[in-house]
């Protein structure tokens, strides 16, 4: 499987070699196919939708399954993503399991409502499948969701589509431990219209490991009436936050302990990040979120010297993950992110993040790499011109193909 | 790895074609696969890839295949487009849908398979002709080019097509066992898709990077103040758009041919006199028809579908009327043949006219002493005053034709002395009752001839009542001039009001002055009272079966007579030619040449040969002037006529048109009509009449809304130099919503190829 650490004693090789694994059916399925299955699987109650280009099929398909008796849920048509998120929030006030998701302009539009959603506490679970906004495009970028990263949603991202379904059931652990909203944020067509093998696992085996939301007591009861959103007076607003950044700053060790249970229920491990041929020998590290990763994986295995680090959660941003996989990194190691962001800044977001985990930690040299915005594709050359790049004469900030 | 890319247009279907073959792969072993599209700008028509990777083990590689082992194209099309041959392995292979000899394609691959899939496809009912589904023929020649199991490839094409499996299917075997060129398999291609690894990536990144430290100073960047120029989407469209004008329905259903339309428009710019030009030059009576005809414009007019239709009429007689004190040049005679009229009504002088204007000296002989026909006899001064008429007619003879009145002529006596003989008489002579003592009853055509031409009231006085027998428009002429000079009309009509061949808005009008109607009643026999006056037995009809003109025809109902007794009888039963022309000798007349025996070709025109208005005289004149012309100058003539496609009220976009209420002109309806002879219908004025023509939903004709500007997605319609909507055909992808947003249907939409200009 091109996901994860495989726990070996969980899962059984069939006679050429491949991975099998127990109680999973393998399917060929698109990304958003996979998850919808996930949100499915998860028994998601409340699913408000909007469609938008290249997310439709996930809505599509979870209104099929709710037509077709697959799903208990109440799926609502809404007339807008603001009010899908609206309509998401109440009915995570009431107690229900929310899924919905969304791309682009629509997640975009939704802004508002998705600090309203974090601060509020509501565990709610979404995918995004990045596109970018204006120039106006439908393919693949992840400036939609990075730069809702300060709203307060945790953000995971899925280097393959079995990587989204399983992360969208382990978000749902974390959020409804945390009471946080998580995004599980996948590709625009490298994922969400790419057919592939997936593993879906059986209901039985999704109940036993994330069981029926926990009422907490607080939700909305028509029986006790009472007023939610009230405005707060500046002697207890700190006090919100205070609660929600003792929080969040626990995402991290969560995510890297769901991610860890759940290879030993599934025969899947996750982590915060993951590191590939990172070791005192290194000479460069490229770091990747999403699809590009596994080329970026291929293209490393000619270049003994080059390793890779993948950011699976981005926000909060994993700090102390980061640092343990690079621990043995020498300090004139090359850092070279690759940026499918451009949020109008110097530097890509990737970049800033690491900057402000290492400081005071490390001193790597780091270079830029803007590539595959919009769509464009990245191939393995542009992996190679990156790595050739980085090894010389790299600019502060680079963009590959448009300037040299 | 094996690695499959596929060349087709958006809309046909390859995507779910490499879905399929993704679970197909998946099926015939242990592999991992990895399809995905790539899709354009653009969606229907446009072209597009899809990728497939199919490997032993992990796939460390999500971007699109740019050196496929195996190329497939779904539309032959896309070869001459699109380099569909890029990158291909120097071992791989190629797969077209083609029936055609692919060893041109030979420089490109040694190893080239055809497969006929459009046609396999169309023969098991997969598709339509403009869009054919190959999806499943392809996938079989796939299977037979990489000798995969195509049993396990039906059975999963079966599962996942969205309709006829069992077709699908056998179209995939079919395709599998027709692959051309399959004696020369690939073997390469064969041990790739078994092989566990993807060839190592060949790169020499040192010679690539150093090449490229050297910038492109011309390398594009796009900009908003253009923001189509990367894209030109001109050559993927299917169906093209255009501007057509196609025929309006008034102008369609005008006998005498005038370019409604045409002249409403002018008339809404305000120029008058051109419009009035392009009225007359199918109708020299702009005045008289603005005023008595049943205008089968408006009855035709779409707008009847909003609200009411335009008041054609009243801007034709508006202007006619304006340009009665125009300048009239004389026409000049160029031709040697001379060419003579029997009858100076709207048919023969239109007639004359035409031929005067194609040089040929023509002279009207007209057995009254004053020119004009029916329109001088028949139709009374309160709907058709005599000074407009004999403005028309001045402006005729202005222009050259000759009439001589008071001369009453046959053939016989004109084959003489000229070379074409034009009968026109008209249809002046009643039609007999066939019942007792019809001698009682008056002639109703006779009476208004009598009364226009002489003022005389035949013995009609004040306070008589009268039986008027019929239902067209002499009759309902003769009750309105009845009415005016005192008297009280009863029309009585054998049929009901829906039958009425009279024109239903001088119905209307004769109603609202007071004339009673008596429908479903027949004359069956009269006779002299004592007291003078006349006893009429009528019988009570209804209606049965349709007859030959479609209208039921009237029954008499047993034992239903009854009687009245009245001062006067006018019978206006129907009308016929008076046959003084042919001395007598039986005839049938027709539009055109007609077989008479004479020294010279006869020709007929007017009431006499078809019709009844002074619209279709005038139509009828027209073209016998044509054929006249085409026969002494011996061109070829038919009498057939294309019909063009008319805008009808479906083709009609009404919601992007407002209701806007008719301006119609005063009516002058007093409470005493007696002696009243003035004009019922008051024309419109200037500012009413641009008022008016505004309404025109310019029916097949482009006015320049700019929907088609505004609407187009693409940025490909604009203003060109001269004002006009031009589709830039470089940029028109074809996407259709310009045709479905015209308000007046004055674009096509169909399978043409069209460049700019």
């Amino acid at each position: 499987m091109t996901n994860g650490t495989i726990t070996e004693e969980k899962n059984i090789a069939n006679n050429s070699g491949k991975t099998v694994y127990p109680r999973h059916t393998e399917k060929i399925m698109k990304g958003n196919f996979a998850a919808a299955e996930a949100a499915k699987l998860c028994r998601s109650g409340f699913i408000p939708a909007y469609p938008i280009t290249p997310q439709t099929t996930i809505v599509e398909e979870l209104s099929a399954k709710v037509a077709r008796g697959e799903m208990d849920a109440a799926y609502v048509n809404m007339d807008s993503e603001h009010s899908v998120f609206a309509a998401a929030m109440g009915a995570a006030l009431a107690g229900e399991r929310v899924f919905t998701a969304t791309s682009g302009q629509g997640l975009f539009y939704a802004h508002e409502v998705l600090h309203a959603i974090a601060h509020f506490r509501l565990p709610i679970v979404i995918c995004n499948v990045g596109r970018p906004s204006i120039p106006w495009n439908i393919w693949s970028d992840q400036s939609d969701s990075i730069s809702q990263r300060d709203t307060g949603w945790v953000q995971i991202y899925g280097e393959s589509s079995q990587e989204v379904l399983d992360s969208v059931i382990q978000s749902f652990i974390i959020a409804e431990e945390l009471d946080l909203p998580v995004m599980v944020v996948l590709d625009a067509f490298y994922q969400s219209h790419t057919s592939e093998n997936i593993w879906i696992p059986e209901q039985q085996l999704v109940d036993e490991f994330l069981p029926a939301k926990k009422s907490k007591g607080d939700e909305i009861d028509l029986e006790s009436p009472k007023s939610i959103g009230g405005l707060v007076p500046p002697e207890h607003y700190e006090k919100f936050n205070y609660t929600y950044w003792q929080n969040i700053n626990q995402v991290e060790e969560l995510t890297n302990k769901v991610g860890k249970d759940f290879g030993k229920h599934f025969g899947r491990e996750y982590k915060a990040v993951e590191s590939f041929n990172i070791n005192k020998n290194t000479k460069l590290v490229l770091v990747t979120m999403s699809s590009i990763t596994t080329t970026a994986r291929g293209v490393i295995k000619n270049h003994p010297d080059v390793g890779l680090l993948k950011l699976r959660l981005f926000k909060p941003f994993p700090k102390q993950s980061v640092l343990e996989a690079l621990k043995e990194l020498p300090d004139d190691a090359i850092i070279a992110p690759i940026e499918r962001n451009f949020l109008g800044d110097n530097y890509g977001a990737t970049i800033q993040e690491l900057m402000r985990a290492f400081y005071n930690e490390r001193n790597f040299k780091m270079y830029d790499f803007y590539t595959g915005l919009g769509g464009k594709d990245v191939p393995p050359l542009t992996i190679e011109k990156i790595i050739y790049k980085a090894k010389n004469n790299p600019k502060d900030v680079n963009w590959i193909d448009l300037e040299y | 790895m094996l690695e499959i890319r596929g060349h087709a247009r958006g809309g046909q279907g390859m995507v779910t074609a490499f879905e399929i073959l993704a679970k197909i792969f998946s099926k015939l072993g242990d592999f991992q696969v990895q399809s995905f599209p790539a899709f354009g700008v653009e969606r229907t028509g446009a072209p597009i890839q899809a990728f497939l990777r199919v490997a032993k083990g992990d796939i460390l590689n999500r971007s699109n295949i740019y050196e496929p082992n195996l190329i497939v194209v779904f539309d032959e099309t896309l070869i001459d487009m699109v380099p569909v041959f890029d990158g291909l392995k120097g071992n791989g292979s190629v797969l077209l849908n083609t029936e055609n000899d692919a060893s041109k394609y030979s420089e490109y691959s040694s190893s080239i398979f055809t497969i006929p899939a459009t046609k396999i496809s169309l023969e098991k009912g997969l598709g339509s002709k403009s869009l054919p589904i190959v999806n499943a023929a392809m996938i079989g020649a796939i299977m037979r080019v990489l000798d995969a199991d195509i049993e396990i490839a039906k059975k999963i094409v079966a599962e996942n097509v969205p309709s006829k499996p069992e077709a699908n299917a056998d179209s995939s075997f079919v395709a599998y066992e027709n692959v051309l060129g399959i004696d020369k398999i690939n073997r390469t291609l064969i041990e790739s898709f078994h092989k566990t690894e993807a060839e190592a990536l060949t790169i020499d990144i040192e010679k690539i990077m150093s090449v490229e430290k050297h910038p492109d100073e011309n390398m594009i960047f796009p900009s908003w103040s253009q923001p189509m120029s990367l894209n030109k989407t001109g050559n993927w469209r299917v169906l093209t758009p255009s501007y057509l004008t196609k025929e309006a329905p008034c102008s369609s259903n005008c006998p005498a041919g005038t370019d409604v339309r045409g002249f409403i428009d002018l008339a809404s710019d305000k120029k008058f006199t051109e419009a009035f030009d392009l009225i007359y030059e199918h109708n020299p009576f702009p005045s008289i028809c603005g005023r008595v005809c049943p205008h089968f414009c408006e009855q035709n007019c779409n707008r009847n579908s909003i609200d009411d239709a335009l008041n054609i009429g009243a801007v034709e007689r508006f202007l006619g009327d304006k340009n009665f004190e125009r300048e009239v040049p004389k026409a000049e005679i160029s031709q040697k043949e001379k060419i003579a009229v029997i009858g100076a009504g709207p048919a023969g002088l239109t007639t004359a006219l035409r031929l005067v204007e194609k040089g040929y000296e023509t002279t009207v002989f007209e057995a009254l002493p004053q020119a004009g026909g029916m329109m001088r006899t028949g139709i009374p001064e309160f709907r058709l005053p005599s000074n407009v008429l004999d403005k028309e007619i001045e402006n005729i003879e202005k222009r050259g034709v000759k009439v001589i009145l008071n001369k009453k002529v046959a053939v016989k006596e004109l084959e003489n002395e000229f070379d074409a003989v034009v009968t026109s008489v008209g249809s002046h002579i009643g039609s007999s009752m066939r019942i007792e003592n019809e001698e009682l009853s008056i002639d109703g055509i006779k009476f208004l001839q009598n009364f226009k031409l002489n003022g005389d009231a035949q013995g009609i006085k004040k306070g008589e009542e009268i039986a008027i027998i019929g239902g067209g428009n002499t009759a309902i002429d003769v009750s309105r001039t009845a009415l005016r000079l005192g008297a009280k009309p009863v029309v009585y009509y054998r049929r009901t009001h829906n039958e009425m061949p009279a024109i239903s808005h001088e119905v209307e009008e004769a109603v609202k002055e007071g004339v009673k109607f008596e429908f479903l009643t027949a004359p069956v026999a009269m006779k002299k009272t004592d007291d003078g006056r006349i006893e009429v037995t009528i019988v009570k009809m209804e209606l049965g079966e349709p007859d030959d003109s479609g209208r039921r025809r009237p029954v008499p109902i047993e034992n239903s007579e009854y009687k009245i007794t009245v001062d006067r009888v006018i019978k206006a039963i129907g009308q016929w030619f008076d046959d003084y022309a042919f001395e007598g000798k039986e005839v049938k007349p027709e539009q055109g040449k007609i077989d008479f025996e004479a020294n010279v070709p006869i020709f007929c025109a007017g009431d006499m040969a078809w019709g009844g208005t002074v619209t279709e005289a005038i139509g009828s004149g027209n073209k016998a002037a044509e054929e006249v012309h085409a026969y002494l100058q011996s061109l070829p003539y038919s009498h057939e006529e294309t019909m063009p496609e008319v805008v009808l009220p479906d083709k009609i976009n009404f919601a992007y048109y407002l209701p806007s209420p008719r301006y119609n002109g005063d009516e002058h309806f007093p409470k005493d009509l007696y002696n009243d002879f003035s004009e019922v219908v008051s024309g419109l004025g200037d500012e009413d009449i641009v008022k008016e023509t505004s309404r025109c939903l310019h029916c097949g004709e482009c006015f320049s809304c700019g929907n088609c500007y505004n609407y187009c997605p693409d940025s490909a319609i604009h203003i060109d130099d001269h004002g006009r909507l031009r589709i830039d055909y470089d940029y028109c992808k074809g996407c259709g919503i310009c045709v479905q947003e015209c308000p007046c249907s004055a674009m096509e939409f169909k399978l043409s190829e069209v460049t700019n200009d």
